[in-house]
């Protein structure tokens, strides 16, 4: 054989090689409803935690042995190098599966955008659902621009601030501030005795880090604007006197020395700073690593603070959740059976107390407090009843797919110069506002 | 036959490659999401937008101020840590495995290992805070951040490197040293005069090692700065992750990430003609 030959050869060999790495995920994905006859198979992406896992697999073991057409296989999501890149990538590669959980609202809406996922609301039981699960007030601040929903949020983390009681009372307060200038006057108070000590450590306060302003600024300005959306579809609508108030808060707290914006360790456990946005995750941590953090001994909960004059009790937060979506590039066949999966587990309030306990995640029902299915595990759990009682008071990040942009846009342009003591919280405001509308434009 | 016994690698190449490569040279000149499956091209925009970007010329600067800390340090830690090596009686290869084990750690557990280190409570700022009172704030400020992501860096190269050093110096020939000797080259002449000059091919793979280090560095500065303050410490890497997976604008980052190559290769290229040049003064070729 010539050399002319071998080359074809390889040639050959390359491009068999190549068409059948492209033609993989059709094949399987073809697999996936012709075996079996009439058996669908879905393929469902938990989250890479292990009791996420565990909690949709003894799911999905339940639903098949009830529906015996339905096949479901659920795996962890790749988080290589984070599990919204392992969709992405997925996606691209076209080896998304048919639904996935782990999805916030702002992701959702990237992929929204690119019709990369199909509106829930258009499958046959959706209403019935909602109705089913008590999450008609939750879900209404979920509806995307275009007025369909997306995602159907599993969980939601009301985001609340702990305090340490223990402290506070040293300083000869019951109970946490609720407007801004009691914390002010908290804060200063804790000064004058322990000059060391801080209201709030968080290092990101000073970095443009997009994901961290949900548990800075928009803790605090959902509070300022009663839940005000920052964006409205395509459009700035945020609330400008709250936002500037917010501004103002972190500004009186900068100025006052009140905050420490350097890496900490464990900050609130060892007592360096006596305010911490808190979520539910923190308890099993402090359990295993910090088991004198006691609930109403060493810390309390609260709502963020409100402006003053404003009424604490009707004070907001951010909700920080995520949910499932169904993919658009699943077969017609497959988004209905995993839609049908979804309304099955949904439907038993169990299932939801099921997953608290296994992932200490509050479900996203309006109804939580005061189910009589969850009474028992918040009387073990008291700690938690707060974050349930506010999953209604709780607004979930914004829906536009230029939210990482928007969200760096906020450190970047307003929090952290403002914080810095660079900016007036006016002017901070404006710049903010003007680059945000030139990235909406 | 040749051909076919280099197939299952140039199949390899091709898929894992070569086609890559040809894929991102065409998603460069397009604003593809990476999700859609519609997009447009939109010719050098991408590029433009690009040498503009405040982000990316961070980026380019940024690298070589992570390469004047780096390369230095490296290279003379790796080359302090070879002598010892060198000269210890015993227990030679022991000693190499041990300070080669860092390279194998992982780059975020290292990363989490030094932030606790080097935060507001830690034993080292308690200690400078009382004995001096130095309130030092690491990673926030944009001149001690960078050099806080060099030196660990430096720490977890400076293992590997040295085993480069070493295997230089063990292949000096004894003569050389003798007829040094002879001339009256001992103590640090020697080191100066001989030594150095004969690890020539050592020092050339460990500085375009490390320089080419430079152009890919993500996790630290990923895990302990996110780029920040004020992109002191915001790498190709950072910029190109960020584009493409955070801002969901693939095409964009891929064209980054072509100006990165091009960038990196015509540094590497630059101190290849330097060390070349510096190696041909001491009879190298």
């Amino acid at each position: 054989m010539n050399k002319r030959k071998w080359f074809k050869l390889a040639a050959l060999l390359m491009a068999a090689a190549v068409i059948g790495t492209g033609c993989q995920g059709q094949t399987e994905k073809e697999q996936g409803q012709k075996k079996g006859g009439s058996t669908v198979q879905i393929d469902f992406w938990a989250a890479p935690n292990p009791t996420q896992q565990a909690f949709w697999k003894k799911m999905a073991d339940r639903y098949m042995e009830e529906h015996q057409n339905v096949k479901i296989k659920v795996s962890p999501m790749p988080e290589s190098p984070s599990s919204e890149a392992g969709i992405q990538s997925a996606i691209a590669a076209g080896n998304a599966p048919v639904i996935s959980e782990n999805i916030s609202r702002g992701f959702a809406a990237q992929l929204a955008d690119s019709r990369a996922i199909v509106p829930l609301d258009q499958f046959e039981g959706f209403d019935d659902l909602i109705a089913k699960r008590q999450m008609k007030s939750t879900i209404s601040t979920w509806k995307f621009a275009d007025g369909h929903q997306y995602v159907l949020p599993i969980y939601s983390n009301a985001m609340l601030f702990g305090w340490r009681i223990d402290i506070l009372k040293e300083l000869g307060y019951n109970a946490p501030p609720k407007t801004y200038s009691e914390v002010i006057e908290v804060g200063k108070k804790l000064k004058e005795k322990y000059p060391n000590k801080f209201l709030w450590a968080r290092a990101d306060l000073a970095k443009p880090t997009w994901w961290a302003r949900w548990f800075d600024f928009f803790m605090i300005y959902n509070a300022a604007s009663n839940g005000t959306h920052f964006i409205d579809g395509n459009k700035l609508s945020a609330d400008r006197d709250a936002g500037v108030k917010t501004l103002q808060f972190f500004a009186d707290l900068s100025k006052n020395k009140l905050v420490l914006t350097k890496e900490t360790k464990d900050p609130f456990e060892s007592g360096t700073s006596v305010m911490s946005d808190l979520g539910p995750w923190t308890f099993p941590y402090w359990a295993e690593k910090f088991p004198e953090m006691k609930f109403n001994e060493k810390y309390v909960l609260s709502m963020p603070p409100v402006p003053d004059g404003m009424d604490p009790s009707q004070s907001k937060t951010f909700a920080d959740t995520k949910g499932l979506v169904i993919y658009a590039s699943a077969t017609k066949e497959q988004q209905q059976a995993a839609f049908d999966f979804v309304k099955w587990v949904y439907s038993d309030p169990q299932n939801d107390l099921e997953w608290l306990k296994e992932t200490n995640l509050p479900p996203a029902r309006d109804d939580l407090s005061t189910n009589e299915a969850f009474v028992s595990y918040f009387e073990q759990n008291p700690q938690l009843k707060l974050y349930a009682e506010n999953i209604p008071n709780a607004i979930p990040p914004m829906d536009n797919a230029k939210m990482v942009e928007i969200q760096e846009l906020i450190g970047k342009e307003a929090l952290n110069p403002v914080v810095k003591g660079e900016k007036t919280p006016e002017k901070a405001w404006e710049d903010m506002e003007k680059a945000i509308n030139g990235v909406l434009k | 036959m040749g051909w076919l016994l280099a197939s299952p690698y140039l199949v390899y190449s091709a898929v894992f490659f070569l086609i890559p490569l040809f894929w991102a040279l065409y998603l460069a000149f397009t604003n593809w999401n990476l999700i859609s499956p519609e997009y447009e091209t939109v010719g050098m925009q991408n590029f433009i937008d690009a040498f503009f970007s405040p982000s990316v010329r961070a980026a380019f600067w940024v690298t070589y101020k992570f390469m004047l800390m780096f390369v230095p340090i490296v290279i003379a830690g790796s080359l302090f840590l070879a002598l010892i090596l060198h000269h210890l009686p015993r227990w030679k290869g022991l000693f190499a495995v041990g300070y080669f084990l860092p390279y194998l750690a992982s780059g975020v557990a290292s990363s989490i290992v030094v932030k606790g280190v080097i935060s507001y409570n830690s034993p080292l700022n308690q200690f400078l805070r009382d004995a001096f009172g130095w309130d030092i704030d690491w990673l926030g400020s944009p001149i001690l951040a960078p050099l806080v992501i060099a030196l660990m860096m430096a720490w977890k190269f400076v293992g590997y490197y040295a085993l480069l050093f070493l295997s230089g110096l063990e292949s000096i020939p004894k003569e050389v040293y003798e007829a040094a000797e002879i001339d009256g080259a001992v103590g640090w002449k020697r080191v100066w005069h001989v030594t150095i000059p004969m690890l020539y091919p050592s020092f050339y793979t460990v500085t375009i090692l490390a320089v080419g280090l430079m152009f890919g560095i993500f996790t630290e500065p990923y895990v302990l700065t996110g780029g920040g303050p004020e992109y002191a410490t915001h790498t190709w890497q950072l910029e190109i992750y960020n584009q493409a997976f955070e801002k969901l604008n693939a095409g964009y980052g891929t064209a980054v990430a072509i100006i990165n190559s091009i960038v990196t290769f015509a540094s590497i290229f630059v101190f290849r003609k330097v060390l070349e040049k510096w190696g041909g003064k001491h009879g190298w070729e």
